[in-house]
């Protein structure tokens, strides 16, 4: 039976806006198989990505608890939880964010600069990542220089080059066409069946979502089904 | 990729705003660096080499009125005096210029190279001098601003005698802190005044370091209680009291510099926080990325200092080379002789440049640093 890589226990989210509490997240608990494609599904503010905020250490829950291959990363300080959000977590965009003025090659490496790693290793752990997404033969392009599919597989190496357990995609597909979409979706997909990466996909499309091995779904801050 | 070229991408990525940024600096620190040269030159003039064992005997009343020139004898007694010479402003205006243009003295010749050592000038120059009551010499720059040479009869017109003089020029000197000057017999000038019998300071060379207190006091006893009560300082001291006379200068200059680094705190800091503002989002991707704060105000303080010292090196540096290797007296006018950019100025410009670099990165460092990754990866592009 596969373990758990996220325990999530009577999670709540609560957003102060002014002199009104905002819910975002209302006494969630989710468990989240190791090596799972997990999609979550919603309507804007139902609280899919201040979940997928949580999980990848970038939020604070008000209240409960996010355990994250046994961490409880609320309880980390903000240098502990960089390292471990550096170490455990790679992160994919629904608008790419990657650097202008750095190549794809610089833009996949950037996480490395936080590590020890050699140059060599770096160089190496880079062309794989870049590789796995096809885009080897893309290394000095800049992202101006590349399509919105393109940029998409860049972010997708850069998270994947620290060799993380979990992969958090905020509607990942959510700026390009069909086909980059079909592209994008199916390295995630393979990211979790051969690769054996968690991947957490937030999404508002259907379609996107049959690509993941399960989906949950959030409305007004809880889990409905 | 390493760290530094992260940082340097980041800095160049709007050319063209880092490259005002820069000029900004530059222009700033180069304003900055010739001020407090300027302020240097005009507050603390540089030394003779026999100045620490010349005196310099004025009216007690004032520069402008005379002392009788009886007085040269009674100097001359005083123990441990070596030299004593007149020396009287002439105040002539050269050709067609109104005012005067290089200062003229009348004086003893013969005493010339006992009270100045430093005068360097060919001996038959000297002897041309000495023999001739009509002949001057002049300064070397005055000789190439004028393009006169020995030979050339000048006029000059006194805007305090109603007089004007004809000098022959028996001599151009050099290797004095100020060569512009021009120096000519003082009987010439009794003559041509009608023996007026009085002489516009007294300069006097002792013949020890140790003299020179000594003499002083012995001077100004001399004359106390005379028609004519002196003021006898060293060389030094009479230097510092015509600066004095520039008044608040020191104030205004300072006042300058101050509203120059101020402006350019303001202009720098605006520039970091709008390079930072622009980039809000990146920077929360690479917080998301695992960058710590201290990482991310590394990168910004880094961005900072990198532009701030590029200007500095450009504005400072620029102005070090001008003022070294070029021709200060030309550009000037001949207002400024020496414009040395020392060390300690060099190093104000420095200083001012990485205090630039700090202060310009602390309210966007401050405002990365509070701001949540979900905060900044919802701004807008």
């Amino acid at each position: 039976m596969t373990e758990n890589i996220v325990t999530i226990r009577s999670l709540s989210k609560i957003y102060q806006q002014g002199e009104i509490n905002v819910t975002a997240l209302n006494n969630i608990s989710v468990d989240i198989r190791s090596g799972e494609f997990l999609t979550l599904m919603g309507p804007s503010g139902s609280g899919k990505s201040t979940l997928l905020h949580i999980i990848a250490g970038v939020d604070r829950p008000t209240s409960g608890e996010c355990r994250v291959q046994g961490i409880d990363v609320a309880r980390l300080n903000e240098s502990q939880l960089a390292d471990w959000r550096n170490q455990n977590v790679g992160f994919v965009f629904q608008t790419f964010n990657l650097i202008p003025v750095l190549t794809a090659y610089e833009n996949v490496e950037l996480p490395l600069l936080l590590t020890r790693l050699s140059r060599k290793q770096r160089r190496h752990q880079v062309n794989t990542a870049l590789d796995l997404v096809g885009l080897g033969d893309r290394t000095h392009h800049l992202p101006r220089q590349l399509s919105g599919g393109q940029e998409q597989r860049v972010a997708i190496a850069r998270a994947l080059v620290t060799s993380p357990s979990l992969v958090v995609a905020d509607e990942p597909t959510g700026n390009l066409d069909s086909h980059s979409a079909q592209e994008v979706l199916g390295i995630l997909q393979t990211l979790s069946k051969t690769a054996g990466k968690t991947v957490i996909m937030v999404t508002h499309d259907p379609k996107a979502a049959a690509f993941g091995s399960r989906s949950i779904h959030l409305e007004k801050g809880e889990l409905t089904n | 990729m390493t760290v530094g070229t992260f940082i340097l991408k980041n800095a160049l990525r709007n050319k063209r705003r880092a490259t005002l940024s820069v000029l900004s600096v530059a222009v700033s620190l180069f304003l900055l660096v010739t001020l407090l040269v300027a302020l240097r030159e005009l507050t603390l003039p540089p030394e003779d080499i026999g100045a620490a064992l010349r005196v310099v005997v004025r009216n007690k009343v004032s520069l402008a009125n005379p002392l009788p020139a009886r007085q040269r004898a009674i100097i001359e007694r005083i123990p441990g005096v070596e030299a004593v010479s007149p020396f009287t402003w002439f105040g002539g205006s050269f050709k067609n210029e109104e005012l005067t243009t290089f200062a003229q003295f009348a004086m003893d010749p013969s005493k010339l190279r006992l009270l100045f050592s430093e005068f360097k000038m060919p001996d038959d120059q000297y002897e041309a001098f000495q023999k001739d009551m009509r002949a001057c010499i002049i300064g070397k720059l005055t000789a190439e601003k004028y393009h006169l040479k020995i030979g050339d009869h000048i006029m000059l017109a006194s805007t305090i005698y109603p007089v004007t003089l004809e000098f022959k020029i028996a001599g151009i000197y050099s290797g004095t802190i100020d060569d512009r000057n021009m120096l000519f017999h003082h009987k010439y000038f009794d003559e041509a005044t009608g023996e007026l019998g009085t002489v516009g300071m007294w300069w006097v060379k002792a013949r020890s370091a140790e003299d020179m207190p000594r003499i002083t006091a012995a001077i100004n006893q001399t004359f106390a209680n005379t028609s004519a009560e002196v003021r006898a300082e060293t060389e030094r001291a009479f230097q510092l009291s015509f600066i004095s006379m520039w008044g608040n200068i020191k104030l205004l200059v300072g006042a300058i510099c101050t509203v120059v680094v101020f402006t350019l705190v303001l202009v720098s800091a605006s520039t970091m926080s709008m390079a930072i503002r622009e980039r809000f989002r990146e920077l929360a991707v690479l917080k998301a990325l695992g960058f710590r704060r201290r990482e991310l105000f590394a990168f910004i303080l880094a961005e900072s200092f990198a532009l701030a010292i590029g200007g500095a090196l450009l504005g400072a540096g620029g102005a070090y080379l001008l003022f070294t290797y070029g021709n200060i007296s030309k550009m000037t006018n001949g207002i400024f002789i020496t414009f040395e950019v020392t060390p300690k100025i060099l190093g104000t410009a420095a200083l001012v440049a990485a205090g630039l670099g700090i202060v310009a990165s602390l309210a966007p460092a401050l405002s990365v640093a509070r701001t949540s990754v979900v905060t900044g990866l919802k701004t807008l592009d």
